[in-house]
């Protein structure tokens, strides 16, 4: 009776939020669910079959990825957040919608997943990699990894994780069942000191093995060593599909690791179309830094709470693929990523206030941008008519 | 002569950005056509003794403990600092080379020694968020940066503060920000600190170098502006 009524009035909340153009209404919904029934997301995830995905890097591809899997594969509907939002809130908006769907599929925030993983009782969690992201909220990589490996400690889920990071295999070291897919070959920028001893971590050819035993357990799945970050993503969905009894068709599974889309959007601004990636941390900007082709590029980077407020992580970045291009930043902290890449020898570099600003001096030719979490939501919301600040204050 | 920046250990003490500072100052030495060169020193090597200016960024306890133990171990740092060269080190790296800090569990270690500061953990939160200070010097403009530790540091009775905190936490100790002694810098200021304040980047080079000719490096200027002016509107 209470969810009901908390579903219906959260319903009306979201809807309001929507039409008077302050955004999607998903997180005011979700709250409101959550303020008139704490109890919510237990009730609402009751008797339901839950996959949760978590990590720095690839929550909101991976969990899209692993819908149109398990919707290929069973022909049903599937619940799930379409647009991010990983906390409770979002996560109770998205299990309210499509209530008697059996199977869902949520993303989950790093801090948020040891409350979820027991609230929500999820049959399968994928863990795609921990690494330096928001290091004024988080702390620590290993705090994060240390959160997990308290949370992991039944037998009653299954992870599926990408064993070549350390961080995750630590965290998975007291879990009854482990799935891991290993890629091989992949040092890990976080990782010199092991995460369980804290000795200098033998990195050898690019895998590691440390002597307290970190490292030694054996991948079940070993994945093409050649495959970027969104595709060996799409492997870790495939196997979470299976452990839920879906067969992914053949044809799907091939297009996703051949060609797994990025976190990529076509903005239309000023008569101009901008492939734009969204970049939120130094992993997710050296993907995207690879995959610019184009002659002029649009930088955009702000340092409002999801961001990081701490802008140095810009330094850790190598911004080679930029030489002999003309760059362009905007964003609130333009002039932190304008000096990173004059620093690294980019000769053509302009800071302009909007975004749209950035446009009109790029030119004629091709235009790609690269945007931080804030940015890139801003640019989106703009693209539905919502003219909104994202993210709070700076 | 070559001017020799030593990067110690940015695998280990990497975490947050410091690693910007080797590059700001290569790229100020290389302005004003000073010869240069940047070495990297990863676990493993030696820690050459005749670098000119040595920098230690910030890091998480376990790796801070391992680069102590490396460091400790080697003594390069101690006696090319003994010798008179700059060392510009932040958290982490700030931290282990006083006398004493917290170990990756907690218990008190003892650290290089080449400052006498003490860092301990108190109940107090986490110190995050954006820092000014004054700094002690007076020929230097206000300094700003992005602390993010959980350790406070007491100085002894013969250390100076590089600054007094405006904005922050800083040391946690009295009103003090860092640590300036001879030519021995230490800061809880992330940013990195030597891209938001050119001006001390200059410092360093100057105490390698001597006198430097005049630069002005549009963006570096205009962003030390832009952030004393948003944090500390009053300047």
């Amino acid at each position: 009776m209470r969810l009901s009524f908390a579903c219906l009035v959260g319903n009306f909340a979201g809807w309001v939020s929507r039409i008077s153009g302050r955004g999607r209404g998903e997180t005011l919904r979700g709250r409101t669910i959550l303020a008139i029934d704490p109890r919510a997301l237990i009730k609402l995830s009751k008797g339901r079959e839950l996959v949760l995905v978590s990590g720095t890097n690839g929550k909101t591809t991976t969990t899209a990825y692993l819908v149109r899997m398990l919707e290929a594969a069973t022909g049903e509907l599937v619940s799930t957040s379409k647009y991010g939002a990983n906390m409770s809130a979002g996560i109770a908006t998205a299990l309210a919608q499509g209530p008697r769907n059996r199977l869902v599929v949520l993303e989950c925030d790093e801090l948020y997943l040891p409350s979820m993983a027991q609230d929500l009782q999820p049959k399968v969690i994928v863990l795609l990699n921990l690494s330096r992201d928001q290091l004024h909220r988080t702390g620590e990589v290993r705090k994060v990894a240390n959160l997990w490996r308290d949370t992991f400690v039944t037998d009653d889920v299954t992870l599926v994780i990408d064993r070549d990071d350390p961080f995750l295999e630590f965290a998975a070291g007291s879990a009854g069942h482990v799935l891991r897919v290993s890629f091989g070959g992949r040092r890990h920028p976080d990782a010199a000191t092991c995460p369980n001893c804290l000795k200098l971590l033998d990195w050898g050819s690019g895998d590691y093995l440390c002597s307290c035993g970190l490292g030694s357990q054996l991948a079940q799945v070993r994945g093409d060593q050649r495959l970027r970050g969104p595709a060996r993503n799409a492997v870790l969905a495939i196997e979470a599909a299976r452990l839920m009894g879906a067969i992914v068709p053949i044809e799907l599974a091939t297009e996703l690791t051949e060609n797994a889309p990025d976190r990529i959007s076509n903005f239309e601004i000023g008569g101009h179309s901008i492939a734009t990636r969204l970049a939120k941390n130094p992993e997710s900007w050296r993907e995207a830094l690879a995959q610019v082709e184009a002659k002029c590029v649009i930088l955009s980077v702000n340092a409002r709470g999801i961001d990081g407020r701490d802008t140095s992580w810009l330094w850790d970045i190598d911004y080679s693929a930029l030489i002999g291009k003309k760059v362009i930043c905007t964003g609130d902290r333009r002039l932190d990523v304008a000096y990173r890449v004059k620093v690294q020898g980019v000769v053509e570099v302009a800071t302009t206030e909007t975004f749209e600003a950035a446009i009109a001096q790029a030119g004629s030719g091709p235009v790609e941008g690269i945007a931080s979490y804030t940015a890139f939501q801003e640019l989106a919301a703009a693209q539905l008519g919502i003219h909104a600040r994202q993210g709070g204050r700076p | 002569m070559t001017l020799t920046i030593v990067r110690l250990y940015h695998d280990l003490l990497g975490t947050y950005g410091d690693q910007g500072n080797a590059e700001v100052l290569v790229h100020r030495a290389k302005a004003r056509e000073i010869p240069v060169e940047l070495v990297e020193v990863t676990p493993g090597m030696t820690v050459p003794t005749s670098g000119d200016i040595y920098l230690l960024g910030g890091g998480e306890d376990g790796p801070q403990t391992a680069a102590l133990e490396l460091l400790r171990a080697d003594g390069g740092l101690n006696s090319a600092v003994t010798s008179g060269a700059a060392l510009f080190t932040v958290c982490a790296g700030f931290q282990l080379i006083g006398s004493s800090l917290p170990g990756a569990d907690g218990e008190t270690i003892s650290g290089l020694g080449i400052v006498d500061v003490h860092t301990v953990y108190t109940s107090a939160p986490r110190s995050v968020g954006e820092l000014v200070c004054q700094p002690t010097r007076s020929h230097l403009p206000l300094l700003t940066g992005f602390e993010n530790h959980q350790g406070l540091t007491e100085l002894g009775p013969e250390m100076q503060p590089l600054g007094m905190v405006k904005r922050g936490i800083g040391n946690g100790f009295a009103g003090a920000e860092g640590v300036w002694h001879g030519n021995i810098i230490g800061t809880y200021m992330h940013g990195p600190a030597l891209v938001r304040n050119p001006e001390l980047a200059d410092v360093l080079l100057a105490s390698a170098v001597g006198d430097l000719v005049e630069f002005h490096d549009p963006y570096a200027d205009a962003l030390a502006s832009e952030r004393r002016k948003t944090l500390w509107p009053h300047s």
